[in-house]
């Protein structure tokens, strides 16, 4: 069991108890414990009652704002709890018009930063059954005892390089945010790929690869993945093959990373979402290295406002297509 | 199952020389589909084309592939054909085996196996042609004209003498553009302005023109046969109507401002016209120099003016027009010669440029047609004229030559002879060229008859010395130093594009060379024509050129539009953007990048959960859209598609290229 931060839940299920009962949402995404105790899945809250179930501990990980397009279509307003990634993806969402601002109320939760559960059970080291977080440190406890060990050193592989783990865009902040943060080896895997020859980069590529199962989790758990019918579905043209083979699941890589040129926020939920482990952030990163470094520092869902890169014409954009 | 027939052109030796016809034909039986195959020496020709014809009867052909030159050259030619022989002209398919093959390949063993892979690929979009059919267009029976120099003036006459009406939009207060700044032209050495004024008052009171001076276009929508343009007419403070053109407004004016039109080397008031012949003689209150706009005090010219034309509250109007044509004729400028620091431009004031040194035989330019020195109103005995100052320069100019200066400098060595009888002219060139009707001839005149120096060539430094520039240069066919103690020194600088030409070129939709001159379509056969179509290029803004080639080609424009104009209705494109919106996820990408705002949100309804549910996805303006194709790239689901360029279609065209090899 993972310590209950009582005091945090309780404050957010006042707010939001508050907003269902008026009527301001009809509607609260959230999270609830999940089969283990170290999962917390998404909670779909109607009514006061449901909130009973709300946590907020570190293994909120999941995007909740992805379930808003779907959400808003039976529900006039939902309410979204947003860390920082949750807030980005809505911004995604609003640029794409998937979701309207005006119909969706947004309650700013500052990220820590999530658990790992495979970083934790290994720390451990014997059979973890729960933790207990202190000034930074986490306590583990195991069958035989406890260990102690740095937050940072247990944080999910998304959060380490995170930005921004205050929401960007929210009606309401409910807690103080986060302090700055740097991520200074965001591109490192990604500069240490570029270094090698195109050779080596393609079997490395073809190993990751092979192992894709196509099962797409990745697609569902992306916030910019907003098509009604994705390519890899369609008949006419079928874009993509319905071969198992690493051929077409490079096609359906390649083709997806694309997609996501100038709009992934970097959330990781692909990556997370991936059943076997298949470092799709690696990609994402290296478009977004790409197109800060053709169209100057651009940070997707930072600002809807902001007009993306590629759906942008200025005259004096840099053509460094054609001089190279 | 389709039925398609290939054709394979020879081009003479064109493609028959690099690409294997023989074994062409023989792998094109075998596509997918084919029921004819047959070949023509030069298919584009009468026989060829009813070759075609026949077959489409004799085989009951449904779907026509040509294996022949560009789309580009021949491609109206075929549909042309197809559709007299009762095919839809979109069944039609070209494979591009000259440009994209045997142009650019010398091996035929390799050329061959490429121009079946195209041929394939070719006959797999064909197979999904779908027929289309092009929307008419009305013709808006008016024509714009961008630019009022002795292009614009000349293609707005012609095309108003053949009965259409036409705008002419000029930026400055008056028409006439650089001619005016001209004193005499060669070859003939007639006066400028003799021959200018009468076109430019022609022009002004013909019935079919309408000039807008002090105008600038602000926006082009729309296509051939109907652009849709905004116009905006700067406020001039001075009612048109009232104001009888009598001057004394700016002979009271007491505030000065540097003259554009004397480049700087005179001033003219805050209310003024730029040059004593202006059309219009309407004068216009430059706010930057006038006192009352400034400091809220004197409007002498408001007192002075006896119709009381004068009017300060004037504002900025917006003319919206549609035109079927327009015709872009926005000229040149001359280079700054300031970066090449040898020559000392702008730290003398004895050393010009061309087109300054012009003004100063101008009975009305700075000196009052006396060709003195500025510096201390002597006249110059020894004037040492510079070429190619930034023209073949690859290095710090122009790579190319702009034409002019040579004539120019000759006539200037000239006419400086007969203002000053004493004057000795040096020129210094790379190489004197003077071909056209009568220019060697002139050129001969100056060296022979008016004692002018040419020297070849080039200047290492000037310096200025006590009252005279020491010109230091080399001569290189001697390979002697040259010194000549100058007392005025003319730069023969580049002609180059106007600095707002790409953003010229941007608002109309036409596209410049690397050095901003504007494209034409073809640059043999094409020589008015733009890539857009009904829109068209004359006069200096294409290439520099003197008067005579810039009123040939502005005729030569004008003929083009009246040309269209003369139709009442054109085919429109058919080849446009379709929405599949059940796919449509509305996310507006589409919208965005749509360079000709051809794309809308629509909210529709739809089933759900038993409920209906509104939501937004697009719908195309066939009208508007030109099926430059920017929205299907950039549709993710690939719900947006060109037709007769579907994403089916292309990867059909990938598969069939890419799956047989
Ligand atoms: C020093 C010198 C001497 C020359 N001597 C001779 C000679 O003796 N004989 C000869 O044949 N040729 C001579 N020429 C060449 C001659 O000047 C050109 O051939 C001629 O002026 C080209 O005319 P044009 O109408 O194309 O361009 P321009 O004369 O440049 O006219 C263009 C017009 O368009 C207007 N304009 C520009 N941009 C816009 C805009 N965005 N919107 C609205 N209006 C706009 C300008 O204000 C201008 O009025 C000489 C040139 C120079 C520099
Ligand atoms: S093809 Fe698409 S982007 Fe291009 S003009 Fe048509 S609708 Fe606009
Ligand atoms: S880009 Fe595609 S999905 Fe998006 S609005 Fe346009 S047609 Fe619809």
């Amino acid at each position: 069991m993972a310590e209950r931060n009582t005091e945090q839940i309780e404050k957010i299920r006042d707010v939001v108890a508050q907003d269902l009962l008026s009527g301001r949402i009809d509607l609260l995404l959230g999270w609830e414990k999940g089969h283990y105790w170290w999962q917390s899945r998404p909670l779909f809250a109607r009514s006061k009652k449901d909130l009973d179930k709300l946590v907020w501990d570190p293994f909120c990980a999941v995007n909740l704002s992805r379930y808003l397009p779907d959400e808003l279509k039976i529900h006039s307003k939902v309410g979204v709890l947003v860390k920082g990634c949750d807030a980005r993806a809505f911004n995604r969402l609003l640029q794409d018009h998937m979701v309207q601002r005006d119909r969706v109320v947004l309650y700013g939760l500052p990220c820590p930063g999530m658990l790992d559960y495979s970083r934790l059970a290994e720390e451990a080291g014997g059979n973890l059954v729960g933790l207990v977080e202190q000034n930074g440190r986490v306590i583990l406890k195991t069958d035989s005892g406890e260990k102690e060990a740095e937050r940072k050193d247990l944080l999910i592989e998304k959060c380490r390089d995170c930005l921004y783990p205050n929401p960007v865009v929210y009606d309401q902040m409910l807690f103080s945010p986060q302090g700055e943060k740097s991520a200074p080896e965001r591109f490192k895997v990604v500069e240490e790929l570029e270094n090698l020859s195109a050779e080596e980069r393609f079997a490395y590529w073809e190993k990751e690869l092979s192992r894709c199962l196509r099962c797409y989790a990745c697609r569902q758990a992306c916030p910019y993945c907003s098509c009604r019918e994705c390519f890899v579905e369609q008949e006419n043209p079928r874009w993509q093959g319905r071969a198992y083979q690493t051929s077409e699941n490079f096609m359906f890589h390649l083709v997806r990373a694309y997609h996501g040129a100038g709009r992934c926020i970097d959330c990781g939920e692909c990556e997370r979402a991936c059943p076997v482990g298949i470092p799709l952030q690696e990609l994402n990163r290296k478009l977004i290295k790409d197109i800060n470094e053709l169209y100057g520092d651009y940070e997707a869902g930072l600002d809807a406002e902001l007009e993306p890169p590629l759906l942008t014409y200025r005259p004096d954009d840099p053509a460094a297509f054609s001089e190279k | 199952m389709p039925r398609i027939g290939i054709f394979i052109c020879h081009c003479g030796s064109n493609i028959a020389g690099t690409v294997d016809i023989e074994k062409s034909i023989e792998a094109a039986r075998g596509f997918p589909g084919v029921v004819h195959v047959d070949e023509y020496r030069y298919l584009c020709s009468e026989l060829g084309q009813d070759l075609i014809k026949k077959a489409i009867e004799e085989h009951n052909l449904d779907r026509v592939v040509v294996g022949t030159c560009s789309p580009r050259m021949h491609e109206v030619t075929f549909r042309k054909a197809v559709t007299e022989a009762g095919l839809n002209p979109y069944l039609l398919e070209v494979a591009n085996i000259r440009e994209h093959c045997s142009w650019v390949h010398k091996d035929i063993e390799k050329a061959t196996p490429k121009a079946i892979a195209l041929l394939r690929a070719a006959a797999a979009k064909a197979a999904l042609n779908d027929p289309l059919v092009a929307p008419s267009v009305e013709v808006e029976k008016r024509a714009l004209v961008i630019g009022g120099g002795i292009a614009g003036i000349q293609a707005a006459l012609d095309i108003a003498e053949a009965g259409y009406i036409v705008d002419v939009v000029e930026r400055e207060p008056s028409i006439g553009g650089r001619m005016a700044q001209l004193e005499k032209t060669f070859p003939t050495l007639d006066c400028s302005a003799c021959i200018l004024t009468p076109k430019m008052v022609e022009v002004a009171q013909h019935p079919n023109v309408s000039l807008l001076t002090y105008s600038e276009v602000e926006e082009v929508k729309g296509f051939v046969g109907q652009f849709d343009v905004k116009i905006k007419q700067k406020a001039r403070y001075v009612d048109p109507v009232k104001c009888t053109g009598c001057g004394i407004c700016y002979e009271k004016c007491p505030a000065k401002t540097p003259s554009e039109f004397e480049m700087g080397l005179a001033k003219r008031k805050a209310i003024y016209v730029p040059f004593p012949q202006a059309v219009p003689n309407i004068p216009v209150i430059d706010r930057d120099a006038c006192l009352y706009f400034r400091k809220g005090r004197c409007q002498i010219c408001a007192q002075e003016c006896p119709p009381q034309a004068i009017d300060y509250e004037q504002q900025d109007q917006i003319i919206e027009r549609r035109y079927g044509a327009i015709i872009v004729a926005t000229g040149f400028d001359q280079m700054n010669p300031s970066h090449y620091g040898e020559y000392g431009y702008g730290q003398h004031p004895d050393i010009l440029t061309g087109l300054e040194f012009e003004r100063l035989f101008n009975a009305s330019g700075p000196t009052g047609g006396k060709v003195v020195r500025l510096s201390d109103g002597k006249p110059p005995k020894k004037v040492v004229f510079i070429q190619c100052v930034g023209s073949r320069d690859k290095a710090r100019g122009m790579n190319y030559c702009s034409k002019i200066c040579c004539m120019y400098t000759a006539k200037q060595a000239i006419l400086l002879k007969e203002k000053v009888p004493d004057a000795k002219s040096y020129v210094f060139y790379i190489d004197v060229r003077t071909a056209g009707k009568g220019y060697e001839e002139f050129q001969r005149r100056a060296a022979e008859e008016y004692d002018v120096a040419y020297l070849r060539g080039q200047v290492g430094k000037i310096f200025p010395e006590s009252d005279h520039l020491m010109v230091h240069g080399v001569d290189s066919l001697s390979g002697k130093t040259i010194e000549i103690k100058a007392d005025m020194v003319v730069l023969a600088v580049a002609s180059v594009a106007r600095a707002d030409a790409p953003e010229v070129g941007r608002l109309v939709g036409i596209n410049s060379d690397s050095y901003n001159f504007f494209n034409e379509a073809h640059p043999k056969l094409k020589p008015v024509e733009t890539h857009t179509a009904g829109i068209f290029i004359a006069g200096a803004c294409q290439a520099p050129k003197d008067i005579p080639e810039t009123v040939a080609q502005a005729s030569a424009a004008a003929v083009k539009v009246v040309g269209l104009l003369s139709k009442d209705m054109l085919q429109g494109e058919a080849c446009t953007a379709e929405v599949n919106q059940a796919e449509c996820s509305g996310c507006l990408y589409c919208e965005a990048v749509c360079p000709y705002s051809a794309i809308s949100p629509v909210e529709i309804e739809e089933r759900y959960h038993g409920g209906t549910l509104k939501r937004t996805v697009v719908e195309v303006n066939p009208t508007l859209c030109h099926g430059c194709g920017s929205c299907t790239v950039v549709c993710r689901s690939g719900t947006i598609n060109l037709k007769g360029f579907s994403n089916e279609q292309i990867l059909a065209e990938v598969d069939a290229i890419c799956l047989q090899r």
